[in-house]
This record gives C-alpha cells, structure tokens and sequence, in this order.
C-alpha cells in the first residue's frame, strides 16, 4: 500500500484540532485569568522497514544482495500528543470594582528539571464542595454575602471556609488579608503549585482540579506575590501571535490536502492505467 | 472542524449580548442616577478526549493523560457598577442628589405595593385638591421611612430638603410640615434586579433563594439616619464613562472579527476537504 496515504491524512486531521485549539484560544483572548493553551504535536511511534526478499542481480556474476536488510525507520502519521496550559502572569487590568482581585505572581520558584516556574491560584468550592483552583478573580457578593466566582462557586480562605462579608465595602491588602470595618475578616486563600501542568487540569469556567490538593502559597518561604483589589488579570493570549499561527495551521492543513491529492493520483495511475490493454 | 465553528459561533453569540450591554450604558450616559453594567467573561466547558489511553508509548508528557479542549468563551457576569457619579447642580428644589455609594430612595409602585429603589432624585409634585404629592418623573410615589406616601397639605411657598433627607415644606399660611425620605442603604448591590424606568428591586424568587430582603438591604431608620448623604438642587449624572465604553465596543468588535475570521477558516478548511476528489 501506499503508506503515505493515511500519513497525509493524520496530517489534516492534527492540524484540525490544533484550529479547534487555537479557536478556543481567541475565544478567550477576553476572559480574566485565562491561560492559553499549546500544543504540543508528535510523531507516530517509529517502525523499522525490512527487505524480505532475497533477490538475485541478474548480470552473469550471480551476485546476490542479502535478504532481511533494513531499509530504516519510518514515521507513519502525526497526532496531538497534549495541550498544555500556559500559566504565565496576564495583564492586569483596572477595573475599579471592590470584588475585583488580580493575583500577580512575585518571584517563583524554578523547577529545575523541567524550567517550569511554579504558578498561584485563587481556591474555590464547586457545587459538590469540592476544591478547585481559579486564576479568574471576577468575584461577586452573593444574597447571603459570600464572595463567589461568576460561576457562583464560593471563594475560600486560607482555612479552605467560604468568607462571609456584610457589604462590598471591604478592602484587600497586598497580602489577601480581608478588612470590613477595621476588622480582619478573612486571609484569602492562595494555593501554589510547583508543576502547574502536570497537576491541574483544564475543567472549563475558569477552573482547574488538582488529583491532590495544591500547597498554602503562604507557607511556601519562596513564593512572593501581591494580590491586587479593583484590578483583574487579563487573559494571557497574544491575540497577533495565535493569528500567525492559525494561518500557517491551515496552509499546512492545505499542504497535507495536497499530498492526500497526489497519492490518489497515483492510485488512480496503479488502477486505471498500469496493464491498459488496448 | 464542527468544533472550530461551534466554538466561534457559540463566542459569538456571547460578543454579541456584551456589545448589547456597552450599547445600553452609552445610550444611558445622561440618564439620571444610572448605574453602568459590565459584561465579562469566563471560558465555556472543556471536554477530555482520551486520544491516546497507552500512557507507556507516551513519552515525555508534561500534562496528565488526555486532552482537553474548550468550546469557546460565555459572559460570566454582568455587574451593576456602584461607582458615584458625578453631580450636576440644577439649582431646583425638587432634586436631590445621593453623595454616597449604595443609598437609594424608597419609591412606592401600584403593583400589589411592592417597594422599589432609585437612585433617580428628580422629583415633583403631584396636585391633588388641596393636597401635593411627591412623586418621581414617572408618577411612582416616593416613600417615607416607614413606607407611606409623602402628601403636603396646603398651598406650598418653599421646600427644603436636609442632608440627611428630612423634607421640609413651608406652607404659604407659614406652617411647616417635615417628611423623613425614605432610604435604604444596600449591602449587596448585585443581588438587585435592574427593572428599567430608573428602578431596582429584589427579585421575584427571592424567598426561595435563602435570602431575605433584610440580607440584600437596611432601611435607615432612627439612628441609622446619620448614614444618609444627600444634596439637593442637585442631580447625579450617570456613572458612565463614554471613552472606556468605546475602548470596550471597539474591543469586543475585534473579538467579534477574530471570530468570524475562525469560521471562514473552518469553512475554507472544509472545501479543502471537499476538493480532495
């Protein structure tokens, strides 16, 4: 057969998924505290080609050419191997609103296996009450007064308690410290995690889980960062660069086309010409 | 490629209600006491695909098996923005000007006589024999603290209107009469339903929601007066500020382009796939 066929195929349908990825991306060059996500594209596994035949030169010299010899590897098709979360620091933007928290990371710790800095989020509670992690600081007081996401998912202190507050009137220090009337209210909670992509994962408005829970960024000696209240952080696309990327995503989409084009060509050729008789 | 259009139609859709919102504040913008709204976003569900379940042949992953990927960005709120707006002296006496952030008066409306707020102070008098009522611009009655229609008796020479919302009116025959305003100091401003004609109120399913009216709102009584800040011959101008409003549209336009742009780039990827035969 011929093996390129499907390679071509795989080709179109990658950068498919890559235009779906990249979509999303745009979509979301305008949400808070969206990371934007990369892929990451990779090879089929290798096969190794053998010549089986033993085959002999006919040229008088009974010269053979020996049997089993390797042709060498072949690739035979290409897929999406992950998308991976960029967690680098967003804009931050002003937005004069109390409930408004942008988590701006400091210096952080360096992962020096991978070159991955480490990355802080805000801790939420989900409907089941489970834990869930959230760069997207678009906060709002509820009927009963409880700070929650957008989502309605309710914010949680350093405790992991839901922060109770009388009136928007509050104000956040650099340190997450919540202050109504004077008072100490809460700290607000901040997790840390040190391999951002390894342990969280994508869940859709604006959360990520974790397998195991994230660490108390306060507790971590080198972690610095400064909360920011009447400020969001932007979403960390680069709105000309996904652009230039979806354009060369669909001319190598139009390339592979191409390919899929010529290998039925010579099907056709193979089928309909070879052995014409008449 | 359904995903790609899926996607950006799906953020179309959601551009288009936030470009809805801009639009309202900026025809809004001379509007008495108007309060602006502000859409944004949060990205809409991610899906897993497990395209590769053999975590052994998959070398050199940083992320946990599978990929996830969105379907587009939905507006996660719109926030009613409390911020004060600027005052404008109109030198009238039936105006009357919050100077401070969550007040609001205590407007009476026919419907089964439910209470609803204003920030909106333009108000006047409604004749009625012998008797004026204080009513807002569109005739709903304005509130006293507990409630009851303000009704001046008598042929009235001036009104005087305190900073902290006592009315007092100066009849021709040299009585006086005095109204303590109605006003409620709002603790959760979000909770409140924008009702149009320069009203808010609690919505309907409050009740079954688990919050009581007295959660969301205070209504300043007695002591609580002091709290009251109010100026009168003096209008609040709208909290809407035209140049960021336009930096907005023009943004969400942009997006609206990015958007559209990913649709044909979908399509023309589908008539590539069209034209293979």
């Amino acid at each position: 057969m011929l093996r390129g066929f499907y390679t071509a195929a795989s080709g179109m349908l990658t950068q498919q998924r890559r235009t779906e990825m990249l979509t999303n991306n745009m979509a979301n060059a305008n949400t808070p505290g969206y990371k934007a996500d990369q892929s990451s594209v990779r090879s089929f596994p290798e096969m190794l080609l053998n010549r089986i035949a033993d085959e002999t030169i006919p040229n008088g010299n009974e010269k053979k050419v020996p049997s089993f010899a390797q042709v060498g590897s072949l690739n035979t098709g290409v897929y999406i191997q992950e998308t991976n979360p960029l967690f680098k620091q967003g804009d931050i933007k002003q937005t004069d609103l109390k409930t408004d928290l942008a988590l701006v990371h400091g210096e952080m710790p360096i992962d020096e296996e991978t070159g991955v800095a480490g990355a802080l989020f805000f801790t939420v509670q989900n409907g089941n009450g489970d834990v869930r992690y959230t760069r997207n600081g678009n906060f709002t007081l509820d009927g009963e007064g409880y700070l929650t996401t957008s989502g309605g998912y309710y914010v949680l202190d350093e405790n992991n308690e839901r922060i109770q507050l009388d009136n928007d009137q509050f104000t956040v220090s650099d340190n997450g410290v919540i202050l109504q009337d004077a008072a100490q209210v809460a700290q607000i909670g901040i997790a840390y995690s040190n391999d951002p992509a390894g342990q969280l994962v994508k869940e859709g408005d604006g959360l990520f889980s974790a397998d195991a829970e994230l660490t108390n960024a306060y507790d971590e000696d080198d972690v610095f960062f400064t909360i920011k209240q009447g400020y969001i952080e932007s979403s960390n696309v680069d709105a000309a660069q996904t652009m230039t990327e979806m354009l060369s995503v669909y001319r190598s989409f139009e390339a592979n086309q191409k390919v899929l084009q010529a290998y039925d060509q010579s099907l056709n050729k193979t089928v309909n010409e070879v052995g014409k008789i008449g | 490629m359904n995903r790609t259009m899926i996607a950006a139609s799906n953020t179309l859709g959601q551009l288009q209600k936030q470009i809805d919102v801009i639009s309202n504040n900026m025809a809004n913008v001379e509007t008495t006491g108007f309060k602006r709204g502000e859409a944004s976003f949060t990205d809409l569900l991610v899906q897993q695909l497990n395209n590769q379940p053999n975590q052994a042949a998959e070398v050199g992953r940083l992320t946990p098996l599978g990929i996830r990927q969105g379907n587009g960005a939905k507006i996660g709120q719109i926030q009613n923005v409390q911020s004060q707006g600027s005052l404008k002296t109109t030198n009238r006496d039936l105006d009357v000007a919050f100077t401070k952030e969550n007040l609001y008066f205590m407007i009476g409306v026919e419907e089964g006589n439910v209470i609803r707020l204003s920030r909106d102070g333009a108000f006047y008098l409604s004749p009625n024999g012998n008797e004026n009522m204080l009513v807002t611009a569109d005739g709903h009655t304005v509130l006293d603290e507990n409630g009851n229609d303000i009704v001046i008796e008598g042929d009235i020479k001036e009104i005087q209107i305190s900073d902290e919302g006592i009315l007092k009116a100066i009849t021709t025959d040299g009585g006086e009469q005095t109204f303590n305003l109605g006003v409620v100091s709002v603790q959760k401003p979000q909770f409140l339903e924008k009702l149009g004609d320069n009203l808010y109120g609690l919505p309907d399913n409050y009740d079954g929601l688990g919050v009581t009216a007295d959660d969301v709102l205070t209504e300043l009584t007695g002591a609580l007066r002091t709290d009251i800040s109010m100026k009168q011959g003096a209008l609040e101008s709208s909290n809407v500020d035209l140049s960021k409003e336009m930096t907005d549209l023009i943004t969400a336009q942009r997006m609206y382009q990015f958007q559209s742009r990913s649709i044909t780039m979908a399509d023309q990827m589908l008539g590539l796939v069209n034209s293979i035969r």
